[in-house]
């Protein structure tokens, strides 16, 4: 696959000969592609699309004046929530020792807060 | 009226989306891939999870960079916003001045960073250079190769005359689109010069400083070419901003996985500041 053969599985098989994978070309292998990477990617492309879906049935964007005093969209609340969960995760790796799913958890609460208040 | 729905314009945008996709979203997607893991090239990576945010937050040498390049930041817009608000308000507004006044200013903006930089690293030189010399026969004991104040000195003089420009030309802007009427009134209330400033000219300007200010941010808080001719980040680390630091790991000690938790803090960083500015400006638009 894809992602399996582009990263050594650990420091003993450093330099060994790899077995290629049906999609692993070298073109790409320099962007060191691995699952956890990728479905972080691929939670930002769902996320667009449940936006352009979302648009699509209730058009406008729904703006409104939020807590912040800030005049916001679905886009908008979007962004907040995507930077605030970035931030949360670096605090709660940055300040505590716990399991970072923690902040996953914390994250997708204060997302729905934003996109109910803000 | 009947609008037609016409969505073939979309393959127009098509070139744009290459081009972005190759200069900017790949970059990204290849830094996040790159924060995780451990190199040392050939394309052979190791998995390290979020080993390299951990150390970077933790790192006494990451908090020293940044917490440089805020007071840095700090200084410059606290010098060059006053500064260039003084200048574009005793600027000429009509006249033969005005033309001269505005390409005089426009000058240091047109000359590259790097350019800047060994400018003001040869003005500055302590035995040939004009500034330096000068200051040392005035009885200064200036070198800013080997004192660290001085070092910080020239840097943020140098940013000083590269960009307060900048702010002079968005403030000399906002001066001239307010109306004369505005004028009369404050004389026929018996306005004095102050009064003038505080309560016509400073709101009025509001838009165009809140700019100002974001670009002035931005450009300090991500300069790189102009400390990195002028000092190099010296003396020791005494100008070592964040993106020299970042340069200084990614490619001085090739130590990619580090260096990108880093630029991705960085980036993030810069973000928040950005939506932070956007949002004020946006904040009494009435956005549809």
């Amino acid at each position: 696959m894809i992602f399996t053969n582009l990263y050594a599985s650990s420091w003993s098989t450093v330099g060994e000969p790899k077995e290629k994978g049906l999609f692993d070309f070298d073109f790409i292998t320099w962007m060191a592609w691995t699952w956890p990477t990728a479905s972080f990617f691929i939670f930002i492309a769902l996320c667009i699309t449940v936006m352009y879906f979302w648009e699509k049935k209730v058009p406008g964007g729904s703006p409104r004046k939020g807590i912040l005093t800030l005049n916001t969209t679905r886009g908008d609340r979007l962004f907040v929530s995507l930077l605030s969960a970035a931030f949360i995760h670096l605090a709660w790796l940055g300040l505590t020792d716990f399991n970072l799913w923690i902040a996953t958890f914390l994250s997708s609460m204060f997302a729905i807060f934003v996109f109910k208040y803000v | 009226m009947n609008k037609t729905s016409n969505q073939k314009a979309w393959f127009f945008v098509i070139p744009v989306f290459a081009l972005v996709a190759f200069n900017a979203v790949v970059p990204l997607m290849t830094v996040v891939n790159y924060s995780f893991q451990e190199t040392f090239g050939s394309n052979v990576f190791q998995w390290e999870g979020t080993r390299w945010f951990k150390e970077i937050l933790h790192s006494e040498r990451f908090h020293s960079s940044l917490g440089r390049q805020f007071i840095f930041t700090f200084i410059i817009l606290l010098i060059q916003l006053p500064l260039g608000i003084a200048i574009a308000l005793t600027m000429p507004k009509k006249g033969w001045g005005v033309p001269v006044c505005l390409i005089l200013m426009s000058m240091p903006l047109l000359i590259p960073w790097n350019v800047v930089g060994a400018m003001w690293n040869i003005f500055a030189l302590p035995d040939i250079g004009f500034l330096g010399n000068s200051l040392n026969s005035l009885g200064f004991d200036y070198n800013f190769t080997q004192q660290s104040g001085d070092a910080w000195f020239t840097t943020i003089l140098m940013d000083v005359w590269h960009w307060t420009s900048l702010v002079v030309l968005l403030s000399y802007a906002g001066l001239n689109s307010i109306q004369p009427a505005y004028y009369q009134a404050a004389e026929i209330d018996g306005a004095g010069r102050w009064d003038i400033f505080r309560y016509i000219e400073l709101p009025k300007m509001k838009k165009v400083l809140t700019l100002a200010i974001l670009l002035r941010f931005m450009d300090s808080f991500m300069i790189y070419t102009e400390p990195f001719v002028l000092t190099g980040g010296g003396p020791g680390n005494a100008t070592n901003f964040l993106s020299l630091d970042l340069v200084k790991m990614a490619l001085g000690q090739f130590d990619l996985g580090p260096a990108a938790a880093m630029s991705l803090i960085y980036f993030l960083i810069v973000l928040l500041m950005c939506w932070v500015f956007y949002s004020l400006m946006m904040k009494d638009e009435g956005r549809t």
